[in-house]
């Protein structure tokens, strides 16, 4: 383990939190032997008390921006960081809470949830590259271990990291797995989500419900005419796609009638 | 006389907490005249995000709640669904089941433990300290937590957000080549287990005293220590099924926090978690944290909160023990096959509660479901909102018995005492803050 005067000369590192599950806080956590010798965590509000709040090398931020504090909180980290870094579904596309904004507006789920006198200021949850410029983003709910120290360790050597964005059944097709949409008519999103998790769920025979979010260039009508040939409905296959955060714009094509945030 | 004192004592943010939260106090005249313990962690409308989503959905969709106790959800959402529809699972499928959810009580308890209150008594102000000056602390917490995620990789898929458990059962049951190396692990860890509530029994507190608690805990199905059952029993002698919460839980909303405030029977705080669980059920652990809690502060029945850590350190090492008689039991196998999990002609209309004791105490989900299996009304309450009733009052407790304190003092002894809950929100930056005014 390095020593107090050599972990001054070390990059810092930052790990913040706006509103979400605390599972990318965890895995860092997990990790925290492979990043003690390289860096110097100067904040990290869930796991130690003594935080700094100065200019900062990485910062990672998981959570979706859903109140006005997350917003303010987050401009404040973006001046502080030479790169921040969107780890975690919550952070990239705004996870469950951003999926069930596109279906219903936020000021009736404030009502439903709480009822007719909360004060409380709720937003619909977004993601941060919706307020401020993010350096890269890292998806997952919860990202991978091995991807975070890989990107980790591309950004300690000073270049932004290649995370790749290419589907599910990539990954799935690797592993020699069988096709559980095909052969077990399971609602199956692999082929509009994003890889990093090897394929998980069809590994252990489940379908995949899409947690990293969609893929790059997902075909959201193509898939949803697949579901629907295997017997699901519309509705269901709509509300199964947007569960994870994927945005309105992705079903454009689909929905021409249906207002578009 | 020149007028009354009035101070506010505001810690705006508590570090080492998940989520954000902070705490306020107004003293009066040398009285405590309100406490607040605020949760400002951005609100994401579970009852509502799961509305117009199918049953199968609701382990995937509602494990978002937390992470670290993501199970808890699951296995809650589970037993709700199953018990609209009637189905029972199989012996296979509650071993695995069990075994999971004793996975995320090591995990969750050794993170709260070691990483979260630990540092007050060891005083360690960051996580480099706390790695490099207290390696054996530090080396407990990555095996225990190591194991518990190794657990719940094995039978759920990944650390937390598991993916295998479904309604009805798991996709794809743990083979013995996958359990067999879990044994030599649980074996090894008893010692930490040890460590920890040899550490833990012999921490002199910072708080003597919190107010007299009222325990509620579900009452486990079987003869053992256990997690999962259908009736709550309280310390005050009363029982009820968990199915009906409504009547027993009176959830608020209060204008300072974004979390729901709940009380039991009458507006009375309560308290939930390893605490509660011990208080009621010390007599059904296993040999090993039988005698570790015989001869510990929480045999005595002495009221103070603090204790919590080490009630969760027991809960481990009970974990410890229950954990290598599942693995055996699942690894000699001899179970009908299950294949997938077939509901198809199960699905029906209805309501259905499950409760699970989760780390941080009862987590109860409530489910109603159209004839297709579609959700039409949803509600989840959580240890955490159970428990700030009786925070607040202990927080009350400790302030007039420490108020004469140096305030800095004063404040450590409060965070300390929220620590102990494990409250779950998800946390953020800032120093305590104390504010004296003298009011006319
Ligand atoms: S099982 Fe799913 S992820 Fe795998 S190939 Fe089929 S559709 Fe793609
Ligand atoms: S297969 Fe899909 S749902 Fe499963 S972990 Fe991977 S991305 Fe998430």
């Amino acid at each position: 383990m390095t020593t107090t005067t050599e972990q001054k000369t070390l990059p810092c590192i930052a790990v913040e939190s706006l509103t979400g599950c605390a599972g990318e806080l965890l895995v860092i956590l997990d990790n925290l032997e492979q990043l003690l010798p390289f860096v110097r965590i100067v904040s990290f509000p869930f796991a130690q008390s003594k935080n700094e709040c100065g200019p900062v090398d990485i910062t990672f931020v998981e959570g979706s921006v859903s109140q006005p504090h997350d917003i303010e909180k987050l401009k404040r980290i973006r001046s502080n960081s030479r790169w921040l870094i969107a780890i975690g579904n919550c952070a990239v596309w705004g996870c469950v809470q951003a999926g069930a904004c596109s279906r219903c507006h936020v000021e009736d789920m404030l009502h439903a949830v709480y009822g007719d006198e909360s004060p409380i200021k709720a937003l619909p949850a977004r993601p941060l590259s919706d307020f401020v410029h993010v350096d890269a983003m890292l998806s997952g709910c919860p990202i991978n271990a091995t991807q975070f120290l890989s990107v980790t360790a591309s950004l300690l050597k000073d270049h932004l990291p290649y995370i790749t964005h290419k589907p599910v059944c990539l990954e799935c097709k690797l592993r020699e797995n069988p096709c559980v949409l095909i052969e077990k008519n399971l609602p199956c999103l692999g082929p509009v989500t994003a890889a990093g998790c090897g394929a998980l769920c069809p590994s252990l025979g489940a379908a995949c419900y899409g947690c990293w979010g969609p893929c790059q260039s997902p075909q959201m009508a193509a898939m949803a005419t697949i579901l629907q040939e295997k017997g699901y409905q519309l509705d269901e296959v709509l509300s199964r796609l947007q569960t994870f955060g994927a945005p309105d714009t992705l079903f454009a094509r689909m929905k021409p009638d249906a207002e578009v945030a | 006389m020149s007028g009354i004192e009035r101070r506010t004592i505001e810690i705006p943010e508590i570090c080492r907490v998940e989520g954000h939260s902070a705490v306020t106090v107004d003293i009066s005249d040398g009285r405590v005249a309100n406490v607040q313990l605020e949760v400002f962690e951005g609100t994401r409308f579970f009852e509502r995000i799961v509305l117009g989503h199918q049953y199968e959905e609701m382990p995937h969709i509602t494990s978002r709640v937390c992470a670290i106790c993501s199970t808890g959800h699951v296995l809650a959402a589970v037993r709700a669904i199953e018990n609209i529809f009637e189905f029972k699972p199989s012996v296979h499928t509650n071993l695995c089941r069990q075994l999971m959810h004793l996975g995320m009580i090591i995990e969750s308890h050794a993170t709260h433990i070691c990483a979260l209150a630990l540092p007050d008594f060891l005083k360690t102000p960051d996580l480099l300290d706390f790695a490099t000056k207290h390696q054996k602390e530090f080396e407990v917490w990555t095996k225990l937590r190591n194991l518990g995620a190794s657990i719940q990789t094995i039978i759920g898929g990944r650390p937390f957000h598991p993916v295998n458990l479904h309604v009805g059962g798991l996709s794809r049951y743990p083979l013995e080549q996958d359990l067999m190396p879990l044994l030599r692990i649980l074996d090894e860890s008893r010692t930490y287990a040890l460590h920890l509530c040899d550490l833990l029994s012999g921490l002199t507190l910072p708080i003597e005293r919190t107010a007299e608690a009222c325990f509620l805990a579900v009452v486990p199905d079987g003869p053992g220590y256990g997690y999962f059952g259908e009736v709550v029993r309280a310390s005050d002698g009363w029982e009820a099924p968990v199915a009906n919460y409504k009547e027993y839980l009176n959830e608020r909303v209060v204008a300072y926090s974004h979390a729901k405030i709940s009380t039991h029977l009458g507006g009375k705080p309560f308290m939930v978690g390893a605490m509660a669980r011990l208080f009621f059920f010390a007599d059904r652990l296993g040999k090993t944290a039988r005698s570790v809690f015989d001869k510990s502060p929480l045999a005595s029945g002495k009221a103070c909160s603090l204790w919590n850590n080490l009630a969760q350190a027991i809960e481990i090492l009970e974990a410890i023990e229950q954990s290598i008689v599942f693995v055996e039991q699942l690894a000699a196998g001899g179970f009908e096959s299950e294949g997938a999990t077939h509901l198809d002609g199960l699905v029906k209309a209805g309501r259905g509660v499950g409760a699970v004791e989760c780390p941080r105490g009862t987590l109860y989900h409530y489910y109603e479901l159209d004839e297709k299996g579609k959700i039409v009304a949803a509600d989840m309450i959580t240890p955490s909102a159970q428990n700030t009733a009786q925070i607040e009052l202990d927080i009350c407790t400790v302030v007039e018995q420490q108020m004469a304190l140096d305030p800095a003092l004063l404040q450590s002894s409060l965070e300390t005492l929220v620590r102990a809950y494990d409250p779950c929100n998800t946390c953020a930056t800032h120093m305590v803050q104390i504010r004296s005014v003298k009011a006319k």
